[in-house]
């Protein structure tokens, strides 16, 4: 894995806090545009074309609670920077930012990247 | 929508593939009307996401059913609200798991505030730069974020139904809020 997410690459976001993963849930079922709003930038795991199964089970070692996720492609069409951050427990770990030198997301990104993402646990 | 039979979608998947992805719904007719339609993921996606907001509305319908307005009705997302805020204010050092603050009181106080002096009731969300999003949805399709801070301004975002965006600040108070939010259905 290097710092180069092909298009149709799936990344897997965690909704924190676990215990009350639903605050960021809408009305009509889909996720707001404020789980985006991260000043260090949106913490991911990337799919490496493993199984949604096999990605949930891994993160579920670290966390509990609901995961998202979206293609690497919605990332690139909302102009957010897609950075390959591997560390010593997760080797999948990766960063979404809002460009080159600015981790977080503008509103703009956010919202595009709210609507773009699919519940998948 | 197209109809495909399957000897030419057996010979010509990519195509009818391709018409899926780029939102054209493929039925395929079957034996004994057992037919099956090929729709894109983003599609599919989209349908489920109607079927959570069916069975929202259906529930919310249940819940309200002597009420027959969203003005009525404001009494309970006010109070969803304000427990939702209460959470908000339960959150702890680093609730997003990557070093965001907890909430201060003079805010969650300030959005508290707000709530009982709205006209119509936002939407409302904790952010990881210690603002609280308000949201608002209209039958239009657009789509407003107003962000409030500590600061005397909030941030208003707007995507219209047509993609096009609006973004400003408005004065960080109630009366501000329900003007925006009054243009915002009108």
């Amino acid at each position: 894995m290097d710092n180069h997410f092909e298009d149709n690459e799936k990344v897997y976001r965690a909704v924190y806090p676990p215990e009350v993963a639903d605050i960021f849930w809408k009305r009509d079922g889909s996720i707001s545009s404020a789980a985006f709003a991260d000043p260090r930038g949106l913490s991911v795991d990337r799919g490496n074309y493993r199984s949604e199964k096999a990605v949930i089970i891994s993160m579920q070692k670290r966390f509990q609670g609901r995961i998202i996720t979206l293609y690497s492609k919605h990332c690139k069409e909302a102009g957010a920077v897609l950075r390959y951050a591997p560390s010593k427990s997760n080797p999948y770990h990766s960063e979404i930012h809002g460009n080159a030198s600015t981790p977080l997301l503008s509103k703009s990104q956010r919202r595009y990247l709210a609507r773009k993402a699919a519940i998948c646990y | 929508m197209i109809i495909a039979k399957q000897m030419d979608l057996r010979s010509n998947l990519k195509h009818y593939f391709d018409l899926a992805y780029n939102g054209e719904p493929v039925i395929v007719p079957r034996k004994n009307n057992h037919n099956v339609v090929i729709l894109s993921e983003d599609e599919y996606n989209r349908l489920n996401q109607n079927k959570r907001v069916t069975q929202y509305l259906s529930l919310s319908a249940n819940m309200d059913k002597d009420q027959d307005s969203l003005s009525v009705n404001k009494g309970n997302v006010k109070m969803h609200n304000l427990e939702k805020l209460n959470v908000i204010k339960g959150l702890s050092e680093n609730w997003n798991g990557n070093g965001a603050p907890p909430f201060p009181e003079s805010l969650t106080d300030k959005i508290a505030a707000f709530l009982d002096k709205l006209i119509i009731q936002p939407e409302i969300f904790p952010t990881a730069l210690c603002t609280i999003q308000l949201e608002y949805d209209n039958s239009r399709r657009d789509h407003m974020e107003i962000e409030i801070s500590d600061d005397d301004t909030a941030e208003v975002f707007i995507v219209n139904f047509d993609g096009s965006e609006l973004t400003g600040t408005i004065p960080s108070t109630a009366e501000a809020i329900n003007e925006r939010a009054g243009a915002f259905y009108g």
